[in-house]
C-alpha cells in the first residue's frame, strides 16, 4: 500500500512538471504577447471554440510528434538519440523530491504528500539538475556539427557555473533551517516572527533569495541567459535535432524553470504553508485545519481538504515565481558570454558566500546570546 | 582561393595590418566620450527593475483591457494586432501587390512580348516566349508568359519597363501562397482572369 | 600622304581615303547608314555630315576624300544639329515599334538617337503605312515601314550576289523597298541582308521573335560548313533556356575577315546552327554485344583491349578508319598518332565524296562541305596515304578481308544505303565516334560522343592553307569529349596494354 502510494506520488510529481511544461508553453506565448501589445497564440480551435488559445497546449505536442524526426548524416547515433532524454528526464526526476504538502490524517492513517521523503532532498534535487547538464553536452558532442559542439560547451560551462552559484545562494537558508530535508525546511518556516511575520526564507534571507532567483534563471538557460542556444540568433547544441527530440530540449528549459520555482517556493516562500492559516503552534506532521475552518467542516474530510489547501498553496507560489521568471525572460536582453560568467563567478558566488558567512555568524551569536526572535 | 591571396597567418596578420594602416596614413583616431558608469548602473539590478516595471505595467494594463473587452466594455484595445486574413490590412493606394495583365478591347492580352520586363526583372521571375501574332496589325505576342511569384520581389520594375502598359501590380491580392512551388508560377491566363 | 586635322588632332593618312574611314581608323565613329565599306557610298542618308573649314556647307564624310591641309570637325554644334535634324527626318515615317522589333539593341537608329537625337519630335502628322510583314524569301522578312531607304540591300544584291531581287519603288514619301516583279529573294547569300540593313527593315525569319539580342553571348569561331572556313561569331543564348525554342545557338553572323570571307557568309553555313541541339550523343555506349553505358575510362580500356586483340590476331590490314574533314588540326594530329603510328592502320577513307560534298560558287561556297581536309593533308592524308574508294571497301568487307571499321563522324548509310547494316554486321568491331545520333552510330559496337565545333577549341586549315583558330562557345553535351582527347585516351590505354604485355 505504501509502495503504491509512493509510486502514485512520484507519478504525481512528474505529472506536476509535465503539465506545467505544457502549460508554460502557452503562458510563455500569451504573457509575452500581452506585455508587447499583441494577442498571441489564438489559432488552434476545437469545433470553432478557441478558449483564448489554450488548445495550443495540445496542438504543439501534436505538431512536434508528427514532424519528421531527421537524424543527420555522421552523428553519433546512440548519444544523439539518448541526449534529449537525459536533458529532460533528470530535471523531471528532481521534481519527485519536493514536499508538495505536509502529512495529513485520512481514514485513520497518515498520508505524506512528499513523493520521495529523503533527508537529503536538496542534494537530490541539485544532483538531478547537474546530471541533466550531460544531456546538453552530449547533444552537442553527438551532433557532428561545430555549432552544436560549441553550443554544448557553452551550455556546460554556464550550467556548471550557475549550479555552483545556486548551491551557494541556498547555503544561508539551509544553515538557518539546519537541515537538507526539504520537508523539514518547510516545517521550519511555519514559525512566526513576533507572531505576525511568517519566518519564510525570503524574510530571513532576502539577499539569498534575489541571488537564488538570478542563478536559477541562469540555470534554466533562458533569456537573458540563453547563450547555449539563442532561438534564431545563436546556433546552439540542439541544432541537429528535429521533431519531438527538439521538443524535449525545449521542454527541458521549462521543466528546469519549474524545478527552480519549486525550490524557491520550498526554501524561500514557505513551501505549502498558507500564511496565517496554519494552526498556531503546530507544524510538520502535526498540521491541522485552523479552528475556525475545522469546526465548520466534517471531521472525516479534514485530511483531504487540508491536502488540497497545501497543494493549492504550493502550486500558487510556484506559479507566482514562474510568472516573475517569465517576465524577466521577456524583459531583459541577452548577456554577453563573458558578462554571464563574470556575473556568476565574480559577483553572485562571492555575494552568496558572504551572505552565508553573515548568516552563520548571526546564528552563532543568536545562540550564544540566547536571542529568540520567533516563537 | 589561390595561396598568394590568403592573408598571413597568426600574429603576422596583425602586424602586417598595422603596418599597412600606418603606410596608408588615412586612419585617424577620435576618442569617444563614454558616459560614466556609476554604481547604480554597474549593479544593473535597478535597471532591471525599471525594465520590469515597464513590462509589468504593459502586462497588467493590457490584461485589463482584454478583460474589459470580454465583458463588453468599450475602451482602448489591448493589442495592435491585425487578424490576417479575417481582417485584411488596409493597403495604400500605391501598394505593389500581385501582377495582372491588362487586356485590349478585344480581350486579348496587351502584352507585346517585348521582353523588357523579363530583362529588367532583378529576381528573374518572369519568363516569356514570343511568337508571331496572326492578327494583321499586331506583329508579336506572348506565346507563354509566366511570373514565378515565389521568386518575385515586388519591386515594380516590370510595370515601369512595360512600353504598352500591359502589366500592373494593382490586383490588391496578397494571398499568394500555395502548397506546391509550381502553383506559385502564374501563367498568362491566370494573370489576366483572376483580378 | 595627306596631313589633316580631325577634331583638333593632326592625322596622317594616305591620299584619297574617305574621311569616314579616316575617322574610324582614328577611333571616331561618324554616324552613317547608307555607307558600307563593301557596298559603296551613295551618300543618300546624310547622317555623316561633317564640318570642313573652307567649305560653305557641311560635307558628307563618306563622299569626301582626305586631302592635305583639311581641317575637319565631327562634333561641332553645326554637325550635331545637322545629325539631329537628319535623324528626325529619318524617323518621320519610322514606326518606332522598337519593343517588338528584333533589331532593337543593335539598331543604327537607336544607337545614334541615344547619342545625337533630338528627343522631341516636331512632326505631328500621321505616319505612312506600308507592308509591315512581307516574307520576301525563305530567310528574310521585309518591313517597309521601318526602312530608311539607305539602299544597302539593293546594292548588296546588285554588286555582291548580282541577283537584284529587291528594288526601290515609288517616289517621295511613298518610296519603298520591294521585291522585283516575279522574283523571290532566295539566293544562297540572302541571310546577309539582315546584317547589311542598319535598321529593322530586313530581319532574319529564323531569328525572328526568338530571343532579344541583349541576351546573346558572342564567341569568335570558324564556320565548319565547308572548306572556305568563314570567320563567324556564334551568338548563343544559354542563360535563359526557355528562349530560342530551347536551342543554345541563336544565330551565326559573319565576322569581318578580308582574307577569307570579307563581310559575308552563305546561308548554308548561317543556318547550320539549327541542328546543333538535335539528336546529340552525350553518353559513352557499348551497343553490342550487350548494351551498356560506360565511363570513358572503362570504354578506353575495353576498346583498346578489343582492338588490340584483333590487331594481334588478324593484323592491321583488316582495320579501316573512316575519317572526316571535320577534324580539327589537333584532332588530325592525335588521329595520326593513334592509327598510323601506333595501330599501323594502312587503309583510310577521308574523301568527302559523296555525302560531304555540295554546291560551289565563286563567291564563298566550296564543294567539299567539311572545313579541314587541308589539315589532314599536312599530315600526309591525301599525299602519302590515299583515300580508299568506297567501292573497294565494300568489296573487301564482302570478301571478308576486313574485320573492323572505325568511323569518325561519317554517315555510312548515306553512302551504302539500306545494305549498310548487313555490311557492318559482318565485322568484328565497328566503332562510331561523332556528335550526332543516327546513321552509322546506331549500327556500331561502340558509340563514343564527340563535341561539335562550337563546343571545343581548335583550329582549321582552309582550302587555301590558311590556319584559323576558333574558341569554345558552349559547354559539351553530356560527357562528350573533343575528338583528339578520345584518340589520346585510346592511345594511352593501348600503350599501357602493350607495356603490360
Amino acid at each position: 500500500m505504501s509502495v503504491l502510494w509512493v509510486l502514485a506520488k512520484v507519478a504525481g510529481g512528474l505529472g506536476f512538471g509535465m503539465i506545467w511544461a505544457a502549460f508554460l508553453g502557452w503562458v510563455e506565448r500569451k504573457q509575452s504577447a500581452v506585455m508587447q501589445d499583441r494577442i498571441g497564440a489564438n489559432r488552434a480551435d476545437i469545433l470553432g471554440f478557441k478558449a483564448i488559445g489554450l488548445f495550443h497546449i495540445i496542438a504543439d505536442p501534436i505538431k512536434l510528434f508528427t514532424k519528421e524526426d531527421f537524424v543527420p548524416q555522421g552523428v553519433r547515433k546512440a548519444f544523439h538519440a539518448v541526449a534529449p532524454s537525459i536533458s529532460l528526464g533528470f530535471p523531471l526526476l528532481a521534481l519527485a523530491a519536493f514536499p508538495y504538502g505536509g502529512t495529513v490524517e485520512f481514514l485513520g492513517r497518515p498520508w505524506s504528500l512528499q513523493p520521495v521523503e529523503s533527508p537529503m532532498g536538496l542534494v537530490l534535487v541539485l544532483g538531478m539538475v547537474a546530471v541533466g547538464i550531460h544531456g546538453v553536452v552530449m547533444a552537442g558532442y553527438a551532433s557532428n556539427s561545430y555549432y552544436g559542439l560549441l553550443g554544448g560547451l557553452r551550455g556546460a560551462s554556464q550550467m556548471i557555473a550557475y549550479e555552483a552559484c545556486l548551491a551557494a545562494t541556498m547555503a544561508g537558508a539551509v544553515f538557518l533551517f539546519g537541515t537538507l530535508d526539504l520537508a523539514e525546511a518547510v516545517a521550519w518556516q511555519a514559525r512566526m516572527i513576533g507572531g505576525v511575520l511568517p519566518a519564510w526564507g525570503i524574510v530571513l534571507q532576502p539577499l539569498g533569495f534575489v541571488l537564488f532567483l538570478i542563478a536559477g534563471a541562469a540555470l534554466t538557460k533562458r533569456t537573458p541567459f540563453d547563450l547555449p542556444e539563442g532561438e534564431s540568433e545563436i546556433v546552439g547544441y540542439h541544432v541537429e535535432y528535429s521533431g519531438m527530440k527538439f521538443g524535449m530540449f525545449m521542454m527541458t528549459d521549462l521543466i528546469e524553470s519549474v524545478v527552480v520555482a519549486s525550490l524557491a517556493t520550498t526554501l524561500f516562500l514557505g513551501g505549502w504553508h498558507v500564511p496565517f492559516l496554519t494552526a498556531p503552534g503546530v507544524s510538520g506532521a502535526g498540521v491541522a485545519l485552523p479552528p475556525f475552518m475545522g469546526s465548520a467542516l466534517p471531521a472525516g474530510l479534514h485530511g483531504p481538504i487540508l491536502a488540497a489547501l497545501m497543494l493549492g498553496s504550493f502550486t500558487a507560489k510556484v506559479a507566482l515565481v514562474l510568472f516573475v521568471l517569465m517576465q524577466i525572460r521577456w524583459t531583459l536582453p541577452r548577456f554577453r558570454f563573458d558578462q554571464l560568467l563574470d556575473l556568476g563567478w565574480k559577483n553572485i558566488l562571492p555575494l552568496a558566500l558572504a551572505n552565508f558567512l553573515v548568516t552563520a555568524w548571526a546564528i552563532y551569536l543568536a545562540k550564544a546570546w540566547g536571542i529568540h526572535i520567533w516563537g | 582561393m589561390p595561396p598568394q591571396c590568403s592573408p598571413p597567418r597568426g600574429g603576422g596578420s596583425r602586424h602586417g595590418g598595422l603596418a599597412t594602416r600606418e603606410a596608408c596614413g588615412r586612419v585617424t583616431v577620435r576618442p569617444v566620450e563614454r558616459p560614466e558608469r556609476d554604481l547604480a548602473v554597474q549593479v544593473y539590478l535597478l535597471e532591471v527593475l525599471t525594465g520590469l516595471g515597464v513590462t509589468f505595467r504593459h502586462f497588467f494594463l493590457n490584461l485589463g483591457r482584454h478583460a474589459a473587452k470580454l465583458l463588453g466594455v468599450d475602451g482602448e484595445p489591448g493589442s495592435v494586432t491585425i487578424q490576417y486574413p479575417e481582417d485584411p490590412p488596409a493597403l495604400g493606394s500605391r501598394a505593389r501587390t500581385r501582377h495582372r495583365i491588362l487586356r485590349r478591347p478585344d480581350g486579348a492580352p496587351r502584352c507585346a512580348a517585348c521582353l523588357l520586363c523579363e530583362t529588367v526583372c532583378p529576381a528573374r521571375c518572369i519568363r516569356i516566349t514570343a511568337e508571331e501574332s496572326p492578327e494583321a496589325l499586331i506583329e508579336k505576342r506572348a506565346r507563354t508568359f509566366e511570373i514565378d511569384l515565389g521568386l518575385c520581389v515586388f519591386c515594380g520594375y516590370c510595370v515601369e519597363a512595360c512600353p504598352v502598359d500591359a502589366i500592373r501590380m494593382d490586383a490588391n491580392d496578397l494571398d499568394l501562397p500555395a502548397f506546391d512551388r509550381k502553383d506559385m508560377i502564374w501563367d498568362l491566363r491566370r494573370l489576366m482572369e483572376e483580378t | 600622304m595627306a596631313n589633316i586635322t580631325l577634331n583638333g588632332r593632326p592625322i596622317e593618312t594616305p591620299d584619297g581615303t574617305l574621311l569616314i574611314d579616316v575617322a574610324k581608323t582614328a577611333g571616331i565613329e561618324i554616324p552613317h547608314y547608307c555607307y558600307h565599306p563593301a557596298l559603296g557610298n551613295p551618300g543618300n542618308c546624310r547622317m555623316c555630315l561633317v564640318e570642313v573649314v573652307g567649305f560653305p556647307k557641311l560635307q558628307p564624310a563618306c563622299r569626301l576624300k582626305a586631302a592635305d591641309g583639311m581641317v575637319v570637325s565631327t562634333e561641332s554644334p553645326a554637325v550635331l544639329a545637322a545629325q539631329a535634324g537628319e535623324l528626325e527626318l529619318h524617323l518621320v515615317n519610322h514606326p518606332l515599334d522598337c519593343p517588338v522589333c528584333d533589331q532593337a539593341g543593335e539598331c543604327g537608329l537607336q544607337d545614334y538617337y541615344m547619342e545625337v537625337g533630338r528627343y522631341k519630335s516636331s512632326v505631328s502628322e500621321d505616319k505612312r503605312h506600308f507592308d509591315k510583314r512581307k516574307p520576301v524569301g525563305p530567310h528574310i522578312m521585309l518591313d517597309q515601314e521601318r526602312c530608311i531607304a539607305c539602299t544597302r540591300c539593293i546594292r548588296f544584291l546588285g554588286q555582291v550576289t548580282k541577283t537584284a531581287e529587291l528594288g526601290m519603288f515609288g517616289r517621295g514619301c511613298s518610296e519603298r523597298i520591294d521585291l522585283a516583279p516575279g522574283k523571290v529573294l532566295d539566293n544562297p547569300y540572302s541571310g546577309n541582308l539582315a546584317d547589311v540593313c542598319p535598321v529593322g527593315a530586313l530581319t532574319d525569319r529564323d531569328f525572328r521573335h526568338q530571343v532579344r539580342v541583349w541576351y546573346l553571348d558572342e564567341t569568335p569561331s570558324v564556320c565548319p560548313g565547308c572548306s572556305r572556313g568563314c570567320s563567324i561569331d556564334i551568338h548563343s543564348s544559354t542563360k535563359r533556356p526557355w528562349h530560342n525554342e530551347g536551342r543554345r545557338v541563336a544565330r551565326l553572323k559573319p565576322r569581318f575577315n578580308p582574307a577569307v570571307n570579307g563581310w559575308w557568309m552563305c546561308d548554308e553555313g548561317r543556318y547550320s546552327y539549327k541542328t546543333l541541339d538535335q539528336d546529340r550523343l552525350g553518353k559513352v555506349l557499348r551497343l553490342k554485344p550487350e548494351r551498356a553505358e560506360l565511363s570513358w575510362d572503362a570504354a578506353f580500356t575495353e576498346l583498346a583491349g578489343r582492338a588490340g586483340e584483333l590487331l594481334e590476331d588478324k593484323g592491321a590490314s583488316g582495320l579501316v578508319v573512316v575519317a572526316s574533314g571535320a577534324l580539327s588540326n589537333e584532332d588530325w594530329r592525335a588521329f595520326k598518332k593513334l592509327f598510323v603510328d601506333s595501330w599501323k592502320v594502312v587503309q583510310f577513307v577521308f574523301d568527302p565524296a559523296p555525302e560531304q560534298t555540295g554546291a560551289q560558287d565563286p563567291l564563298l561556297r566550296r564543294k567539299e562541305k567539311v572545313p579541314n581536309l587541308k589539315g589532314g593533308e599536312a599530315l600526309g592524308f591525301g599525299t602519302q596515304v590515299k583515300s580508299a574508294p568506297w567501292e573497294t571497301l565494300e568489296c573487301s568487307i564482302e570478301a571478308g578481308r576486313i574485320w573492323g571499321l572505325y568511323v569518325v563522324d561519317r554517315d555510312l548509310t548515306r553512302v551504302w544505303g539500306a545494305k549498310t547494316a548487313e555490311l557492318l554486321s559482318r565485322l568484328d568491331l565497328v566503332v562510331f565516334q561523332g556528335p550526332f545520333k543516327g546513321g552509322t552510330g546506331d549500327l556500331a559496337h561502340y558509340r563514343l560522343p564527340a563535341t561539335a565545333t562550337a563546343e571545343e577549341e581548335g583550329s582549321f586549315t582552309n582550302f587555301e592553307g590558311r590556319l584559323q583558330g576558333y574558341a569554345r562557345a558552349l559547354a559539351p553535351v553530356g560527357c562528350a569529349l573533343p575528338d583528339w582527347r578520345i584518340f589520346e585516351g585510346l592511345l594511352a590505354r593501348h600503350r599501357a596494354r602493350r607495356r603490360e604485355g
